[in-house]
């Protein structure tokens, strides 16, 4: 199955069950302010090992490259 | 071929050339173990800002509590922050001369000091008021999460100042010194964060 194949299946099936898509059990809390610190810590925890694991990594690149680039000097 | 001409080849064969470091070890092993710790920071603030946002009639500090010293605590947080200024500047000493680092270390050392006997006359009076770990989730959120930066401050302010004494001995090392600083930059950027969610 390419690619393509999987990611166009992904989409039908948010569109056909919304619901499991969104599966988050603590969305639909009748608190606007809960369900905004839900969605927000959960957006944050998610993305913050991601982003000091990418900047980790892209610092180490660029680190690399200028060392290489003395190297070839 | 001759176990001789074998000694031989081997001892004349150019010794490998050594390229700078990418990055020291202790920096690594400091980075991935800070890492863990804004891992475990982020934890606290995430639980603390759920159960604010599920306080009864958004009222917090909640009734009959005491109110935070925030202004008091925001003049703390300059002296915080201004050391890990200086603490750079220590760095950038460093790598002219070793011991013109002295002084900027040491002033990085008392700031934080200052800091931390500070954070700890807040909590006396805090304690006094009758904030406590039980009076309610804002003590205990309060005391735990400040009291876990502080307990780094602490930890990463005994690593100063053993550099300091290295420093003073001519045994500090480049590495040495970029290990220790890269936990008190921990401790001085994620205080700011703190102080927004817990202080205000």
């Amino acid at each position: 199955m390419s690619r393509l194949t999987v990611v166009v299946l992904a989409l039908v099936l948010v569109a056909i069950f919304p619901d499991v898509a969104h599966a988050c059990p603590v969305c639909f809390d009748s608190s606007d302010e809960n369900r905004q610190a839900f969605i927000t810590t959960t957006a944050f925890l998610s993305l913050l090992p991601l982003g000091m694991v990418g900047g980790a990594g892209l610092w180490i690149r660029k680190r690399s490259r200028e060392l290489d680039g003395n190297d070839a000097e | 071929m001759s176990v001789k001409s074998a000694t031989y080849l081997v001892e004349q064969r150019p010794a490998p050339v050594r390229g700078e470091t990418l990055i020291p070890s202790g920096v690594l092993g400091m980075l991935i173990f800070i890492f863990t710790e804004v891992m475990f920071f982020a934890g606290l603030i995430s639980a603390h800002t759920i159960v604010r946002s599920q306080t009864a009639g958004q009222m917090w500090p909640p009734y009959g509590q005491p109110r935070l010293p925030v202004e008091q605590t925001a003049l703390n947080s300059l002296a915080l922050l201004v050391s890990g200024v200086v603490l750079v500047l220590a760095w950038f000493a460093y790598k002219k001369s070793a011991p013109a680092a002295r002084i900027p270390l040491l002033i990085s050392i008392l700031l934080g000091v200052v800091f931390i006997g500070f954070q700890g006359k807040e909590w006396v009076a805090l304690l006094a008021e009758g904030l406590t770990l039980q009076s309610s989730t804002y003590g205990g959120f309060f005391y735990l999460i400040v009291g876990a930066h502080g307990l780094h401050a602490v930890a990463a302010l005994l690593g100063l100042i053993w550099s300091f004494k290295q420093l003073d001995q001519g045994k500090l090392t480049a590495s040495q010194l970029g290990t220790v600083s890269a936990f008190w930059y921990f401790v001085v950027l994620v205080w700011p964060v703190l102080y927004w969610k817990v202080y205000l």
